[in-house]
C-alpha cells in the first residue's frame, strides 16, 4: 500500500489535525479557542492561505480579538515550509505509530476536560487501546531525583496498581516517573509514557529502551509530531494530558520546585483526586508532597490500595456521610471520577470501597449474599441459603476472607464490618 | 574343648544386633561367669537358667562355665538371652548336638521350672536374624505368631527348655510336655490378617465421621489432614467436638500396607505394647497421651531399656496431644525433632537408639485457660493477656509444622439440622482419602517424600506451583496482611491437597481459595 492510499483512507479531518500538530504549539489558547467555532479543515485551509478564517460570532468579533488572531496566524505561518505533505503524515502513520483525533471513538473522554486547551490530537505508539485503559488509569509522578524510597514506593504502587487492572500513567523521565512505569511493566500491567516530543524520539536518551519495551505492551503518546524534539516548555504543556488522562493524579516524590507539582496543580484544577506519598520530613524530595498535603489537601496514600480507595467507582464513602478524608480543597469530589455506583445491595453494610465486589463469581456473590446480616454462620447453613454444596461455600469463604468480606468471630466466619 | 556357640540378637531402638553367646565348660570350681556387657537383668539369668536347667530333668554340669556375650562393646538387657545361654551351655556339656544349632536363633526368658516365656520386640529380631542369614528361630508359643510374620524363616514355637530340646535333638516328645511345633509361613499368616489385592479404606468402625454434626469445616479439614499427612491444630470451647473430631481421624486413615504395618508393629513390639492375639497392627495406630506425660514418656528414653515413647508409637498414624498448652514446654518442643526427622533418636552413653516416628500430630487447645465457652455470658473473665500467654505456651516452631488450623464453634439448632445434608461416613470419606494418597504418592514418585505434608516449601514453589493466576486472592490476603509468606506456603501445600481429594492434576484457583479458608479460619 502505497503512502497516497493510506492518505486516501486516512480522512480530510484527520489529516487537518495532524498538519495542525505540526503547526502550532498544543496547549496555544488561540487555536483552541477557534477549534470551538471551525473546523479543523478551516483552519488549516486558512493559515495556508494566510487570511483569518470565518467571520462568525467569537471570532475575531473585536478588533484586539482580531489582532490576536492575525499574529497567531502568524506564528502558525511559520512553519508552514516543513509541514509534511498528506503522503508524508500517511507514511508517518505507518510503523507502528497511530493518529488518534477526538472524532474518534478510541479518543479518551478524560481530554475533553481540557476544553480549549485539549490536544488537537494525539500521536501513539504501542498497541493498548487509549481510551478504553485511560478509564481506569493512575497517573504516578515526581522527582527526576528521586531517592531510593522514592524509587522504591513509586514501583511498588505501581506494580500494585497494575496488578489490579489499573494503567500507570507517567512521563516517561527519570527517576519516579521510569519506576512507576517499571513497576507496571514487571506485572504486565498497561503504562503510558506522554512525552513532550515525537513519539520516536526517545527523550531522555537513556530510556530508549523502556520506551521500547512501553510501546511493547502499553502506549507512548505525544501530542508532538513525529520528530519533534522536547523543549522545556513543552513539558509543563504536557503535564496538563498527564493529568486529564488519568483519573487521579499521586505525587510520589517532589521537591519544593519540581515540575510534578504542575502536574498536581493541574489535576486539581480538573477537580481529579490528588494524592501525595509522604516521606521523610527531612527530605527535601518530600517537601513538595508536603506541601501538596498540607497546602493543597491532596490525600496522604502510602500503598495501591488507600489509591484505588480513593479512586473506586464502588467508593460508597463519597456518597454516605460521614465520608472519610475525600479529597479536599481545590479538587471537589465526584469531578473526574467514574460515575459512583451504587453498593451491592440493599441488605449488604456499607463495603469497604476497596473490596473487589465485581470480582465475585456468581457463587461467592450468592455466598456473601446468604451471610446474616450480624453475628456468626456456620458453614451447612451458609451452604443450604446460598444453595451450593459445602465444598463451594468452603471455597467461597476462602475468596471472601482474602478480600477482607468476612471475618473469623467467636461463633463462626461473620460480615466484616470496615472500620 | 568343650565349647558350643548360639545366637541371638540385642536390640537397639528398633534395631537387631546379632548377639554370639558362647559357653565354655572347663575344669575348675563349679561356678558360672558371664562376660560382656550384660545388665542386672541377665546377672541375674545365671540362678533363673540353672534353676529352669535342672528343674528341666537336665544335668547341670558341676565345672567352671563361662559365658561369653559378643560383640562385648553392645550393652545387653533383660532376660532375652536365657534360652540361648541355656542351650549353648547344655551343647557345651554335651547334651545338644551342635550341628542341630547351626543357623539357629534362640529367644526366649526361661522361668525357673523351663517354661519358656514371651519377650519382646520379637519382630524386629527375628527381621534382623533373617537378615544375617538366619532361617530358623525357637521362640516361646505366645511369640510365635508376631515371629512367623517374617518371610523366609522357620519359626519354632516351643512352650519350654524341653520341648525346644527335644526339637534339636530330632527327639519329639521325649522329655515330656508338648512338643515343639513349626508355625505356618509368613504369606499364610499375612494373607490371613490382610485381605487379597491392594490395601482398601478401614472397615467401618464404631465411631464415625458423620456423628460430628454441625461441624462441617472441621469434618472437611480433618479429611484434608488425613489425606495430606498435614498437622493439624484444633481450637474451641469444651464439648465443641475437638477430641471427638481426633478419635475419628484414624477412621478416615487408610490402612497400613504390608511394610507400614511391619513397621508399626516392631515398634509396638519392642514397646510391649502390641495388644495379646493380634500379631499385626494393620490400623493406623492413635496415642493419645495425657498432659502430665513426661518427656521418656513422648519422644521415648528410660534407663536400661530405651522404650519408644508416644510419639514413635503414633508411628504411621494420629498423635493427639488434648490440652496442649497443659503440656510441659520442653515436652512439646521435643516434638520438633521428630516432626523434623520422621524418627526419634534417643542418645545415651555407650548407645544411640533410633525410632521412627512419622505421625499426624493433632493438637487441642482451648481458648481460654478457664476452659468455659467463651463470651461474657458464659462466666469466662479470661482478660485478652491470659489468653495470649495460654495459647503462647505452645511454641512458634511447634505451630510452624501446623499446616492446618481449625476452630471449633459450639453448634447451633439451624446449623445441625443443615449440616444433616452433608455428614458423610467415615467409609466415605476414607475412599477419597485413599485416592487422595494414591495421587499424592504418584505424583511423588522418585522423591523422598510420600504425602504432601512431607514435601519442603522450597521444593514446592519450584517443583509443584499451583496453576498460574490460581493465587490470586491469596497474594490479595498476603497484602493486606492476613497471612504470612510462610502461610502461603502451607496454603499451597494444603491445596494440593485439595486438589488430590477433588481428583484435579494440579491446584486451581477453587482448591487455593479453600485451603485459605482453611488457613483463615481461626481468630487472631
Amino acid at each position: 500500500m502505497s503512502p497516497a492510499s493510506v492518505a486516501a483512507e486516512l480522512s480530510e479531518r484527520t489529516l487537518a489535525r495532524a498538519g495542525l500538530t505540526y503547526l502550532a504549539e498544543p496547549g496555544d489558547p488561540a487555536l483552541g479557542a477557534l477549534l470551538e467555532i471551525c473546523t479543523p479543515e478551516e483552519i488549516l485551509a486558512a493559515i495556508k492561505a494566510d487570511m483569518l478564517p470565518g467571520t462568525g460570532p467569537g471570532c475575531g468579533d473585536s478588533p484586539a480579538s482580531r489582532a490576536a488572531l492575525g499574529r497567531a496566524l502568524g506564528r502558525w505561518r511559520i512553519r508552514l515550509p516543513k509541514l509534511p505533505s498528506d503522503a508524508d503524515i500517511a507514511g508517518a502513520c505507518r510503523g507502528g505509530t497511530r493518529l488518534v483525533c477526538p472524532e474518534h471513538p478510541d479518543w479518551p473522554g478524560g481530554l475533553d476536560q481540557l476544553g480549549p486547551g485539549q490536544p488537537y490530537a494525539l500521536w501513539l505508539r504501542g498497541p493498548a487501546d487509549l481510551c478504553g485503559s485511560s478509564r481506569r488509569a493512575v497517573s504516578v509522578v515526581g522527582s527526576r531525583a528521586a531517592t531510593g524510597y522514592g524509587a522504591h514506593v513509586a514501583g511498588e504502587i505501581a506494580a500494585d496498581l497494575a496488578e489490579r487492572g489499573w494503567t500507570i500513567v507517567s512521563g516517561g523521565a527519570y527517576g519516579i516517573d521510569a519506576a512507576a512505569h517499571r513497576g507496571a511493566l514487571a506485572t504486565q500491567g498497561i503504562t503510558i509514557a506522554v512525552l513532550a516530543c515525537g513519539v520516536d524520539f526517545p527523550y531522555p536518551a537513556g530510556h530508549a529502551e523502556l520506551f521500547a519495551d512501553i510501546a511493547a505492551q502499553g502506549l507512548v503518546i505525544s501530542e508532538w509530531p513525529p520528530g519533534r524534539r522536547p523543549a522545556r516548555m513543552r513539558f509543563l504543556v504536557r503535564n496538563r494530558v498527564i493529568a486529564a488522562l488519568s483519573c487521579g493524579t499521586v505525587i510520589v516524590e517532589a521537591g519544593e520546585r519540581s515540575g510534578a507539582l504542575n502536574t498536581a496543580r493541574h489535576a486539581a484544577e480538573l477537580g481529579k483526586p490528588l494524592m501525595a506519598v509522604p516521606g521523610p520530613v527531612t527530605s527535601a524530595q518530600s517537601a513538595g508532597c508536603h506541601r501538596l498535603i498540607r497546602e493543597w489537601g491532596a490525600s496522604c496514600v502510602t500503598r495501591a490500595a488507600d489509591i484505588i480507595d480513593l479512586l473506586s467507582p464502588l467508593s460508597a464513602t463519597d456518597a454516605q456521610a460521614p465520608a472519610g478524608p475525600a479529597p479536599a480543597g481545590p479538587a471537589p469530589a465526584g469531578g473526574g471520577g467514574p460515575a459512583t455506583s451504587p453498593g451491592p445491595g440493599p441488605t449488604s453494610p456499607a463495603w469497604d470501597p476497596a473490596l473487589p465486589y465485581d470480582d465475585l463469581d456468581a457463587d461467592t456473590a450468592r455466598v456473601l449474599d446468604a451471610f446474616p446480616a450480624r453475628g456468626g454462620a456456620g458453614t451447612s447453613t451458609l451452604a443450604v441459603d446460598a444453595g451450593v454444596d459445602l465444598d463451594t461455600v468452603l471455597r467461597c469463604i476462602g475468596v471472601l476472607a482474602g478480600y477482607g468480606f468476612i471475618e473469623r468471630g467467636v461463633d463462626g466466619w461473620r460480615l466484616r464490618r470496615p472500620g | 574343648m568343650a565349647l558350643a556357640r548360639t545366637y541371638s540378637v540385642a536390640l537397639i531402638g528398633i534395631t537387631g544386633h546379632v548377639v554370639e553367646v558362647e559357653a565354655d565348660i572347663a575344669n575348675g570350681l563349679p561356678a558360672m561367669i558371664m562376660v560382656g556387657l550384660p545388665d542386672t537383668a541377665l546377672r541375674e539369668a545365671r540362678d533363673r537358667i540353672r534353676a529352669a536347667i535342672v528343674n528341666s530333668g537336665e544335668e547341670w554340669p558341676q565345672r567352671k562355665i563361662t559365658v561369653g556375650l559378643s560383640p562385648a562393646s553392645l550393652p545387653k538387657r533383660g532376660s532375652w538371652f536365657d534360652l540361648a545361654i541355656a542351650i549353648g551351655i547344655l551343647a557345651a556339656a554335651g547334651q545338644v548336638p551342635r550341628a542341630a544349632l547351626d543357623g539357629v536363633m534362640f529367644f526366649g526368658e526361661l522361668g525357673l521350672d523351663g517354661r519358656l516365656r514371651p519377650v519382646r520386640g520379637v519382630l524386629p529380631a527375628v527381621a534382623a536374624a533373617v537378615e544375617r542369614g538366619f532361617r530358623r528361630v525357637i521362640v516361646a508359643e505366645a511369640n510365635a505368631a508376631e515371629a512367623a510374620l517374617v518371610p523366609d524363616v522357620r519359626v519354632v514355637a516351643a512352650s519350654t527348655l524341653a520341648a525346644a530340646l527335644d526339637w534339636l535333638c530330632g527327639t519329639p516328645g521325649l522329655r515330656g510336655g508338648r512338643p515343639a511345633a513349626e508355625c505356618k509361613g509368613s504369606q499364610d499368616v499375612l494373607g490371613e490378617i490382610l485381605p487379597d489385592g491392594p490395601v482398601t479404606a478401614t472397615t467401618p468402625q464404631t465411631p464415625d465421621l458423620a456423628e460430628l454434626l454441625g461441624q462441617s469445616l472441621a469434618r472437611r479439614g480433618a479429611e484434608v489432614c488425613a489425606a495430606g499427612g498435614h498437622h493439624l491444630s484444633l481450637l474451641g470451647p469444651p464439648g465443641a467436638g475437638k477430641t471427638m473430631l481426633a478419635e475419628r481421624i484414624p477412621t478416615i486413615l487408610p490402612r497400613l500396607d504390608t511394610a507400614a504395618a511391619l513397621e508399626v508393629t516392631s515398634i509396638h513390639s519392642v514397646a510391649g505394647t502390641l495388644p495379646e492375639q493380634v500379631p499385626l497392627l494393620t490400623e493406623p495406630p492413635f496415642l493419645a497421651p495425657h498432659h502430665t506425660a513426661t518427656k521418656a514418656a513422648i519422644v521415648g528414653g528410660g534407663s536400661g531399656i530405651i522404650r519408644p515413647g508416644s510419639a514413635s508409637l503414633a508411628h504411621r498414624g494420629v498423635l493427639f496431644l488434648d490440652e496442649a498448652p497443659e503440656f510441659a514446654r520442653d515436652v512439646l518442643d521435643a516434638l520438633r525433632q521428630p516432626l523434623e526427622a520422621g524418627e526419634v533418636v534417643v542418645a545415651r552413653s555407650g548407645v544411640t537408639a533410633r525410632f521412627p516416628a512419622r505421625f499426624t500430630l493433632i493438637l487441642a487447645a482451648n481458648p481460654c485457660p478457664c476452659a468455659r465457652a467463651a463470651g461474657p455470658a458464659e462466666g469466662c473473665s479470661c482478660s485478652p493477656t491470659m489468653r495470649r500467654r495460654y495459647l503462647g505456651r505452645i511454641s512458634g516452631p511447634l505451630l510452624d509444622r501446623v499446616d492446618v488450623k481449625i476452630e471449633l464453634e459450639p453448634v447451633g439448632r439451624t446449623e445441625l439440622l443443615n449440616d444433616r445434608n452433608f455428614a458423610e461416613s467415615s467409609r466415605t470419606v476414607a475412599l477419597r482419602v485413599l485416592q487422595a494418597r494414591e495421587r499424592a504418592a504418584h505424583r511423588l514418585r522418585g522423591t523422598p517424600w510420600r504425602l504432601n505434608a512431607e514435601v519442603p516449601g522450597s521444593e514446592l514453589r519450584r517443583t509443584w506451583p499451583p496453576a498460574p493466576g490460581a493465587l490470586r486472592v491469596v497474594e490479595r490476603s498476603l497484602e493486606r496482611g492476613q497471612i504470612s509468606a510462610r502461610g502461603v506456603v502451607k496454603v499451597i501445600r494444603v491445596a494440593w491437597t485439595v486438589a488430590d481429594l477433588a481428583g484435579r492434576p494440579r491446584p486451581t484457583r477453587d482448591d487455593c481459595d479453600m485451603a485459605l479458608g482453611l488457613w483463615l479460619g481461626v481468630r487472631r
